[in-house]
């Protein structure tokens, strides 16, 4: 898959919650080739420090306009930098990168579920699986974080016809708890069911047993550092099983971030 | 003004179109970058470093970013030197690009044993040594921290191969020319320094190591400085031998400071992950710099600082 390096202009930051924006960027090759669940590596300056670009998730991309666009938190030297970008002017940018998620079509019920800041790739999926799904295809969102105003993503998901559930970890907005308890939930209804996760490793390391213990497929999105995003440093393993038999290191950046629940070994 | 530089350089027997190379780890097997950077236009790639059979490496966080620099605790996780002979090479060697061969082991006979297979192999340049592996033989200790161990390795290698020989010092040495200069004694055609600086990385909220492994290599430009200072000594205590500087080189300035302080060549690690086409920027500036300051060939910059 061609990846491209370029210069993105900023286009806007839009406020979504207290300190928390979506970035949207103009850089049509990356616009035009992303697929939900890929990522881009950013850099908003040539900074010694911080070294290492960073992976964000694609949160939304518009082929036509060439502009996609990612979700930052300002917290930490990194996000003050990509902050401070002036409209106009430009981030390095460096994608679309990583696997993606693969709509199961045998499924009546996509789950799409995310733990803290696990929604922007799952809002990319929805926006993009919504319109294909047949009569009796439902879409549904489960998505759990610390407090109500970290939630993101649940105006986009009823705007497109989303069985949407909300879990806080204080109750300060419906269930109190873990999203996890949500889906165990939701997996109790018998209609065939297909789930796509991304968030916390914890997280992912529940919703994978779940899905395992009911026969549901399901695809998750892990979290590892990348220090390059593009297959070569070997930095951002994961420890898989593999078909042949025997355990390996794979690459959350290249033959991830998305991977196949049960091929994923936890420790 | 207006010359056009001669960008060639002779490590020995070993002569690049250019003195940029990528170094060990730093690239991949060669062809991870290939949709991203003009591969050929590369002095050299030098592969990871390979070993006899494929090896896991380290389990995860295997790496963590510092202050303008990182640790890393990869472990050599390699898909083994077969694997790179038949899978990579062959699509590798058809760039033109001169291919080096990193080679790691924990015993010399693994060493010697890869360098031969690659020694068999068609399109390698020249083979490298990286001797900051653990030796089984002596529970773990780096080969390259001792200068009878490190004869003993180079010099085993020197029989197994007839292509130029790299060799790879580590940091960790507690006298680095005493240990050039062993490698040299025992065969060596070119030396190259450095590799990483051990260091660890805590998380004070966790109350934990950030690597698993707890200790890691530093790289990045928060070495540069104590890297180019080694290469200045090694440089004043054998003149004669060629020097490749590898350590915190992130623009072509960096590089010519190098060049200035004595390297024939060098290598670019950490920063092709932030900037993939880094080194095609660098050797572009290199040739820009000898143009404008008259100088007609790398050679006659090499080791130009002025004393006073
Ligand atoms: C993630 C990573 C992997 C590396 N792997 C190797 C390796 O396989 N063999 C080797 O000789 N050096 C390896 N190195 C060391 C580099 O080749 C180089 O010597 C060192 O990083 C210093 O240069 P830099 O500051 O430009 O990165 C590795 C470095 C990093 C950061
Ligand atoms: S981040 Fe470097 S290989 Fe994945």
């Amino acid at each position: 898959m061609q990846r491209y390096e370029v210069a993105a202009t900023v286009v806007e930051h839009q406020r979504r919650a207290p300190n928390q924006y979506e970035l949207i960027l103009h850089a049509p090759p990356i616009a035009q080739t992303a697929m939900p669940g890929q990522f881009v590596m950013l850099r908003p300056l040539p900074t010694h420090a911080p070294l290492w670009r960073r992976p964000y998730s694609i949160l939304r991309a518009n082929p036509d306009k060439g502009v996609f666009s990612v979700f930052y938190s300002v917290q930490g030297t990194f996000t003050e930098l990509l902050s401070l970008k002036p409209i106009g002017s430009t981030v390095q940018a460096l994608g679309p990168l990583g696997s993606y998620f693969q709509p199961v079509r045998t499924a009546k019920r996509h789950i799409l579920v995310a733990g803290g800041t696990g929604a922007p790739p799952l809002c990319f999926l929805a926006a993009r699986l919504a319109p294909t799904l047949q009569p009796d295809e439902r879409l549904w969102f489960l998505i759990g974080a610390r407090r109500s105003d970290l939630l993101v993503g649940v105006d986009e998901f009823r705007a497109l016809g989303a069985e949407v559930r909300i879990a806080t970890d204080d109750g300060s907005r419906g269930y109190k708890g873990y999203v996890t308890d949500l889906l165990q939930q939701a997996l109790e209804e018998p209609i065939p069911s297909a789930v796509y996760a991304c968030g916390p490793n914890p997280m992912l390391q529940v919703v994978s047993r779940v899905c395992r213990e009911r026969g549901v497929p399901c695809q998750i999105s892990v979290d590892a550092p990348m220090p390059c995003g593009i297959g070569v440093c070997l930095g951002c393993a994961v420890k898989v099983a593999l078909p042949e038999g025997g355990v390996w290191y794979k690459r959350a950046c290249a033959e991830g971030p998305v991977f196949r629940a049960e091929e994923v070994i936890w420790e | 003004m207006g010359v056009t530089p001669d960008l060639r350089v002779s490590l020995g027997r070993l002569t690049l179109p250019n003195p940029v190379m990528v170094a060990a780890g730093a690239f991949g097997y060669g062809l991870e970058y290939r949709d991203l950077v003009d591969i050929a236009q590369l002095g050299a790639i030098v592969t990871r470093s390979l070993t006899l059979a494929p090896r896991m490496g380290n389990p995860p966080p295997r790496v963590v970013e510092t202050p303008a620099g990182m640790l890393n605790a990869i472990g050599l996780q390699n898909d083994g030197v077969d694997a790179f002979l038949l899978e990579i090479l062959p699509q590798l060697r058809s760039y033109g690009v001169p291919i080096i061969a990193s080679i790691a082991g924990e015993t010399v006979e693994e060493y010697t044993h890869v360098a031969s297979k690659i020694d068999r192999a068609e399109g390698v340049a020249a083979v490298e040594l990286n001797l900051s592996c653990p030796n089984q033989a002596r529970g773990g200790m780096e080969f390259g921290i001792e200068a009878t161990l490190t004869a003993q390795v180079v010099s085993a290698v020197r029989q197994a191969t007839t292509l130029p020989l790299i060799v790879k010092l580590s940091p960790n040495a507690g006298d680095l020319v005493s240990i050039a200069a062993a490698a040299v004694e025992a065969g060596a055609d070119a030396l190259c320094l450095v590799n990483t600086f051990p260091g660890v990385a805590v998380d004070a909220r966790e109350r934990r190591f950030r690597l698993a492994t707890k200790v890691g290599g530093l790289s990045g430009p928060a070495i540069k400085p104590i890297a180019q200072y080694h290469l200045w000594r090694v440089h004043q205590a054998l003149p004669e031998v060629p020097l490749i500087g590898v350590g915190g080189i992130s623009s072509a300035e960096d590089a010519l400071e190098y060049i200035l302080l004595g390297a024939h060549a060098v290598q670019i690690g950490t920063a092709n992950y932030i900037h993939p086409t880094l080194a095609l920027e660098v050797i572009e500036g290199i040739r820009r710099y000898l143009s404008e300051h008259g100088f007609d060939s790398v050679e006659a910059l090499r080791g130009a600082l002025l004393d006073s």
